[in-house]
């Protein structure tokens, strides 16, 4: 395995955890450590167990043994102390579809100890950024999947975290809007800020991520950068695509696609 | 129309339940006894009291001829009516499944981009409308005549009346079925013309909608007022003959009586009713099936105050935000707010049971009533506002848990919401009960106490269960606790109550005694006002030992937190 070695402190730490949904393993002695101020991709198949590790990091799912420190705090010691500190997003977003838009981010911003000022100006400078002025009065009932998943972004945003988790945070948006977070993940790195995504999206993986670790029947099969997992694969030429599909064996798609079409 | 594909919508809808009931969908294997239970029971019930009644008959009219004849009349005439009372059950049934399903949009989408036509949906619509109690009801009653008929001699009648109780409840169900797309569509539009007054519409209208249909669903199924019902649908039928839905029954009426030519002019009438009422329901699904929820813009740029008057009652910001929430929740989400209603129809109840009644109350009864109005409306509020607080969140709740709050932020805030909404239930049904039964201070002021306490103790109760027993499962409808932690809350909180209510026990004893033995008087020597203090300190003991228990199980609900 290869991985990357940086100064600075450690933004998350999880060392030998293991994660058991019944007989199915979910997550197998996984260790993983990611620098503050890195962008870090997770990938892996579905049900990789990427989602339940980035669950681990807020103390959503409880590991069965291991240990998981995020931002310097023992997850499972100290739960809301990590949530006051990390920006979440999950695969699917589940919103408080009763109240409207500006409703939700107004109880965000309390839930997280805003001050009014404070709040005031950044729900109004996301709403604008993310092109949901005039809508921001609405039931969140009423809203496209593209607008919930921006509010759910904007959520994330808004109490300025040291720690980004998120899953698939680029699903349903919009191209401009897609950019624009993208941007301001790289912006946010430059302040120190660490963000870990989950996606299935590999060519944003490629392009935003300083480092991706490949997840694989709950294990981490691969971890480093663009440069260190071409060599890793022996394909030195390639894309994180074709990468990914021979790391995780699951490159063999065009017998796949044959028997298909027959 | 294909059949098969009505026969699998209608599984679809069937096997919906199996995530209320929480079966392990990897592992599911259907047993088909196990699935159509309800109408095998509705089939061996009605087989058995066919069975029973049809012995009776034999055993008393053996001998009796005149007798028989008579008998032979009476059963006649409510084979007759069968068809008119099964629509008219069988309207508020289906009704109540819609209302059921009205808080989940996921169950009643219609899967527009699978090749099946509008007509094949709305059939498999109205038939699994009737899935569950309706369908199995009209099991019941069928086997029951049918198999009696064949006692009585009057087979044909039966059979007859049997094709028109399923024609009936097809019908009911078709009804329903267009109320339900005009309702939609109506009040969709009513959301977007009232702008920002439109949650408060939605809030009135629905109190209004469900008062109205449980007057009606109490008045149809309580004693005097469901006899009377039907005594009224079996005399009223032929006199209104214009209204469509009793022609089935005009129709057995006609036949049976000999008019060979009004049976089928009326046969053929309800025919063509049916189909009709099934016609314009595809049409309605065809036009506005696919209902698009309004944009409702309620607000614009209300950024809450810190925490504002909540703060000044000692909640912090992050509780606050949470009851502000809440709030939201219980006056925007129609499942929810049915938590309303049932204050309200158990005032309504005894009201109704007590119309037309031109005799005085005697006073021990007019106490219970008093008592009963005053006490049982807020716990009942605290009871279900206790069950649902925690599960209400749904799949949202991922939220709270991701989201920087303790056990403490959690229970405070949901307490309060209960206590609050309890006690002002409490201070409304009172003021109601006090003028209604001209009750005297003293008796007004421990009423009200015992109110407040069986309010903090149950609402502590039921908030623990709420939250150790929280289903946050939102298809096919919320349910928002689990059943078996449900009953348990119901005893627990039965058993708690009659702690609080306790100390009363001798005024109970007295008022009984009183009516044997006037003079006697057991209750002389106490002091009502102590009897409550007493009563509040058992009340505070409970109060406290569960509120603990609630934040035990906060603790263990954010540790596990598995979503």
């Amino acid at each position: 395995m290869i991985s990357l070695s940086k100064d600075g402190s450690a933004a998350v730490e999880l060392k030998g955890v293991v994660k058991h949904y019944n007989e199915i393993i979910a997550v197998n002695q996984l260790d993983l450590t990611i620098q503050a101020g890195e962008i870090f991709g997770l990938l892996g198949p579905n049900g990789s167990g990427k989602s339940t590790t980035l669950k681990m990091l807020l103390g959503l799912v409880t590991p069965d043994s291991g240990t998981v420190n995020v931002l310097g705090v023992n997850v499972q010691k100290d739960p809301v102390s990590v949530k006051q500190q990390v920006g979440y997003v999950p695969e699917s977003p589940r919103l408080y579809e009763f109240l409207t838009g500006i409703e939700y981010l107004d109880f965000i911003g309390d839930i997280y100890g805003m001050q009014t000022d404070e709040k005031k100006n950044r729900i109004t400078e996301y709403l604008k950024a993310l092109q949901l002025e005039g809508r921001e009065g609405d039931m969140i009932t009423s809203y496209s999947d593209g607008m919930k998943q921006k509010i759910a972004l904007i959520s994330a945003f808004l109490h300025r975290p040291k720690l980004f988790v998120l899953d698939e945070p680029l699903n349903a948006l919009d191209p401009r809007s897609a950019r624009i977070v993208k941007d301001f993940l790289q912006e946010l790195k430059t302040q120190g800020v660490t963000t870990i995504m989950s996606t299935h999206v590999l060519e944003i993986a490629q392009a935003v991520c300083d480092r991706i670790g490949i997840m694989y029947q709950g294990k981490l099969l691969a971890l480093g950068n663009m440069k260190e997992l071409r060599e890793m694969s022996k394909l030195p030429d390639s894309g994180l695509e074709e990468i990914f599909l021979k790391l995780t064996g699951t490159g063999d798609t065009r017998a796949i696609v044959e028997e298909l079409s027959k | 129309m294909n059949w098969k594909r009505v026969l699998s919508l209608m599984r679809v809808d069937r096997k919906s339940g199996r995530l209320i009931r929480g079966q392990k969908l990897t592992r599911y294997r259907e047993n088909l006894f196990f699935a159509y239970w309800p109408y095998w029971l509705g089939s061996i019930i009605g087989l058995v009291v066919g069975l029973i009644t049809g012995l009776a008959y034999n055993s008393a009219f053996a001998s009796d001829l005149l007798g028989a004849q008579e008998f032979q009349q009476v059963a006649l005439s409510l084979f007759f009516s069968l068809p008119t009372l099964v629509l008219i059950y069988n309207l508020v049934f289906t009704m109540l499944q819609q209302i059921q399903k009205s808080g989940v949009k996921v169950s009643s989408q219609v899967q527009y981009w699978l090749p099946m036509t509008w007509q094949e949906h709305t059939l498999a619509s109205v038939l699994a409308s009737l899935l569950g109690f309706p369908l199995a009801s009209v099991f019941f009653l069928t086997f029951s005549i049918v198999i009696f008929s064949f006692f009585s001699g009057l087979v044909i009648p039966a059979l007859a009346s049997s094709l028109a109780v399923f024609a009936a409840a097809f019908m009911a169900s078709t009804t329903t079925e267009i109320l339900r797309i005009l309702q939609v569509r109506f009040i969709g539009a009513v959301y977007k013309s009232t702008g920002r007054a439109a949650v408060w519409v939605r809030f009135i209208g629905s109190l209004l909608f469900f008062i109205v249909f449980y007057i009606f669903y109490f008045y149809i199924v309580s004693g005097s007022g469901a006899l009377s019902f039907i005594q009224t649908i079996a005399s009223a039928q032929n006199s209104a003959w214009f209204i469509p839905f009793v022609w089935l029954g005009l129709t057995l009426y006609s036949l049976a009586g000999g008019l060979l030519l009004q049976g089928i002019i009326f046969l053929a009438l309800s025919l063509v009713f049916i189909g009709a009422l099934f016609m314009l329901a595809t049409s309605l699904n065809k036009s506005f099936g696919l209902y698009e929820p309004p944009a409702i813009t309620v607000s614009r740029g209300i950024y809450a105050p810190k925490t504002g008057f909540l703060g000044r009652l000692g909640f912090s910001l992050k509780e606050a935000a949470i009851i502000r929430k809440d709030l939201r929740a219980f006056t925007r989400r129609r499942e929810l707010m049915t938590v309303f209603i049932v204050p309200i129809v158990l005032i309504l109840v005894p009201i109704m049971q007590s119309l037309g009644q031109t005799e005085a109350m005697p006073s021990s009864i007019s106490f219970f009533f008093a008592a009963m109005t005053f006490l049982f409306p807020a716990s009942v509020m605290a009871m279900s506002l206790g069950t649902f607080m925690m599960g209400e969140e749904g799949q949202a709740v991922w939220r709270i848990y991701s989201s920087p709050l303790s056990e403490r932020n959690l229970v405070r805030s949901k307490y309060f919401f209960i206590v609050l909404f309890a006690l002002i239930i409490l201070v409304v049904t009172g003021i109601f009960g006090a003028l209604m039964y001209h009750l005297s201070f003293r008796a007004t002021s421990i009423a009200f106490f015992e109110g407040a306490f069986l309010v903090f103790a149950l609402g502590a109760v039921s908030l623990s269960n709420g939250i150790k027993g929280a289903d946050f499962t939102e298809t096919p409808r919320p349910r928002m606790i689990r059943q078996s932690t449900s009953l348990l809350n119901l005893l627990e909180c039965f058993l708690g109550g009659l702690a609080i209510l306790a100390p009363f026990v001798p005024y109970l004893i007295s008022s009984i005694i009183s009516g044997f033995v006037p003079n006697l008087s057991i209750t002389s020597f106490l002091d009502p006002y102590i009897v409550a203090v007493i009563s509040g300190i058992i009340a505070s003991a409970l109060t406290v030992v569960f509120y603990r228990v609630s934040m035990g199980n906060a603790k263990k609900l954010l540790e596990k937190a598995e979503i």
